[in-house]
């Protein structure tokens, strides 16, 4: 049986060339970003989604896409579940190697 | 070090053109992503959560200079600039570009590595001590069979669909660095009555959502028998390992199930038929592999050096970091170097393509071009002659890679968790970093004494918390991060599975319940008792009551 789907709605996927995480915008567009996801609220709007990310997977563009629940939180719109938060949002962590370091430096002899 | 020969050097090239062309059908639509997904895991390239992950087989944590020069080179070209030590002896790039793989394998190709069985339900980079070959308490240098078991192990036709992955790690040493009982084999080296040296051999260890400890299957083997008696123990499992269930697929669950006794038998049984000569390798070939590993030419050297005890007075800096980075090596006159890559708030594991080029110019330089990756994350360089120990210490802090803080609170394991793993539930990162600025004083560190701390994020155990003396396991309940300690837990000779103390603790609450956990152990301890000694001696419940009296 399918899963029941309730409330708001994105589709989000890979791309295929680098595994980045983007959402489905307007007109096919597959873009960063929840921002710019277009959002499903009806059972119609969501089988459009799904067409269109079935389009995106046949094209080699996007890999497994899938629906998110969305949701305001203040004023922001953002995934429901937490895991998706976190792919959404990136790593938490400094990426920028150089300014994370912080080992002591041996004192001169 | 092992070199390649004909053979192993062109079924790697092959791989690397075998993918290429899967990727270039991947690209184009010939394969979709479902026919796509089993050959590049079979290559070691996952797809997380933010981007793709290459996964590079160290072979038993042992590299050369070109070698790691080459990672840094890959990180630069490829990636964002670092890479990330595995507890598995691997190393992760966190974002390679799917058509730039083939490229980055054929770099790899270049010096004699490869990401094959780095993934998939086959026999996994084999392990072994990091100090392999040049402990001092070492009956025999482990990495010739850990080789052998290598090249068994490549694409063998028998055991490359096994019901689950299938990991293999070896010791020579009586103390125990490879954690071989959490591993589905676990080998040690051993010397019998008669002096002569086989192994002890333990089935059906594993951490994930069943931690367990190998129990021994055989308490001697002749060297020789190795892999035909590997075969039987693989045979065992290939036929009665479950395939139902993922998560009853692994061999301990067919241990635990069948009882250690029942499995012995029925290994021993196989192993009494099987074709034993038409498996082992030529004594030619052994010869052939163990060359590679001979010791190297050490300088005679007297076993302590004057000026390096001249420095340790005049420097307490240095003093400190020989006393917890520098181990004994069999050489008289040399030291095994521990590089901590654990800086204080630092990412557990990773490294700059500036920092392994300098590891690699260091090794060059006074590691006789040898390196080692720990399954503690950190470096190794096997070989440094004592009156080099100065010099070296200096060119490492110019690096960042001076931290005095082997085997203390700060030299902490932790998984890539949340913040990059797709299977992760919580981020462990983050609650690393914390404990380690918490707990990283220098003075603070030394006094509290030896201390592992290991950190999961997820049921899958990669940050191995189910050995920790203090193991944090992350997790997630209605949309927040949670964290259950355990406590007790070792992976050494002495191998024991972490007891969960109680309810879990937010994200915020972790480091103050550790830091409690700590301060409770600095206030019972006695005559110089390690955390470990301690917990064992008075259990889980004073530390309970202090934890959840004031968390």
């Amino acid at each position: 049986m399918a899963k029941k789907i309730t409330g708001t709605q994105a589709l989000t996927g890979n791309r295929l060339s680098d595994g980045g995480v983007v959402f489905l915008a307007s007109n096919g567009v597959w873009r960063a970003g929840l921002e710019n996801a277009r959002l499903a609220h009806s059972d119609e709007d969501i089988a459009d989604l799904e067409a269109e990310g079935a389009d995106a997977v046949e094209a080699n563009r996007i890999v497994d896409p899938y629906l998110v629940r969305v949701e305001v939180r203040q004023g922001r719109l953002v995934p429901a579940a937490f895991r998706e938060h976190m792919r959404t949002r990136g790593p938490s962590v400094n990426l920028d190697f150089n300014s994370r370091t912080n080992g002591q430096a041996a004192s001169a002899a | 070090m092992y070199r390649y020969d004909e053979f192993d050097a062109t079924f790697v090239r092959q791989r690397v053109d075998q993918f290429r062309g899967q990727v270039e059908r991947r690209v184009n639509g010939e394969l979709s992503e479902e026919e796509f997904r089993p050959l590049r895991l079979m290559n070691g390239l996952y797809l997380q959560l933010h981007a793709y992950m290459l996964r590079v087989a160290v072979p038993y944590g042992t590299l050369n200079s070109a070698q790691m020069r080459k990672l840094a080179f890959i990180a630069d070209t490829y990636d964002r600039g670092y890479g990330h030590f595995t507890t598995r002896q691997n190393i992760q790039y966190n974002w390679p570009r799917l058509p730039d793989v083939p490229d980055i394998l054929e770099h790899l190709a270049e010096v004699e590595m490869h990401a094959i069985q780095t993934s998939g339900n086959c026999i996994r980079n084999v392990t072994a001590d990091h100090w392999a070959g040049v402990a001092a308490d070492e009956a025999e240098d482990p990495r010739p069979h850990a080789e052998l078991m290598r090249q068994w192990s490549s694409l063998h036709p028998e055991f490359s669909f096994l019901p689950r992955k299938f990991k293999i790690a070896v010791t020579g040493a009586s103390a125990d660095r490879a954690a071989i009982r959490y591993h589905d084999i676990g080998l040690r080296l051993k010397k019998n009555g008669q002096g002569e040296v086989g192994f002890e051999v333990f089935a059906g260890g594993g951490m994930g959502r069943t931690p367990m400890l190998a129990p021994r299957v055989r308490d001697w083997l002749a060297k020789e028998d190795l892999l035909p008696y590997l075969e039987a123990i693989m045979r065992v499992y290939n036929l009665h390992g479950r395939r139902d269930n993922k998560y009853k697929a692994r061999i301990k669950i067919l241990v635990h199930a069948l009882g250690a006794e029942e499995f012995t038998a029925q290994v021993e049984r196989e192993y009494a038929r099987i074709d034993a000569p038409h498996i082992e390798p030529e004594q030619q070939e052994l010869k052939r592999i163990a060359a590679y590993f001979a010791p190297p030419d050490y300088d005679a050297l007297p076993g302590d050096d004057p000026a390096l005890a001249l420095r340790l007075e005049k420097h307490e800096d240095f003093a400190g970091w020989v006393e917890r980075n520098v181990s004994a090596h069999r050489a008289p006159g040399y030291g095994i170097v521990n590089i901590s890559l654990k800086p204080i708030g630092g990412i557990p594991g990773d490294a700059s393509s500036d920092q392994m080029r300098a590891v690699a110019d260091l090794a060059e330089t006074f590691s006789l071009d040898e390196i080692r990756i720990s399954h503690e994350q950190n470096l190794v360089l096997p070989n440094v002659a004592k009156r080099d120990l100065f010099a070296l210490w200096q060119s490492l802090g110019e690096h960042s890679l001076a931290d005095a803080n082997i085997g203390l609170a700060s030299d902490i394991i932790a998984c890539p968790g949340l913040d990059y793993c797709g299977l992760a539930t919580a981020r462990s990162i983050p609650i690393a970093q914390d404990i380690s600025r918490r707990l990283g004083d220098p003075a603070r560190q030394r006094e509290i004494g030896d201390m592992k701390i290991k950190i999961s994020g997820c049921i899958n155990a990669c940050g191995h918390h189910h050995a920790g003396h203090i193991g944090i396991l992350g997790l997630e309940k209605r949309g927040e991060e949670y964290y259950q300690i355990t406590l007790g837990g070792s992976g050494d000779e002495r191998a024991s599975v972490g007891e969960i103390i109680g309810p879990g603790f937010s994200a915020e609450n972790l480091t103050d319940a550790v830091e409690t956990i700590v301060d409770t152990y600095m206030g019972l301890r006695e005559n110089g008792e390690t955390f470990l000694e301690a917990y064992r001696r008075v259990g889980p419940d004073p530390f309970k009551e202090a934890v959840y009296a004031t968390h």
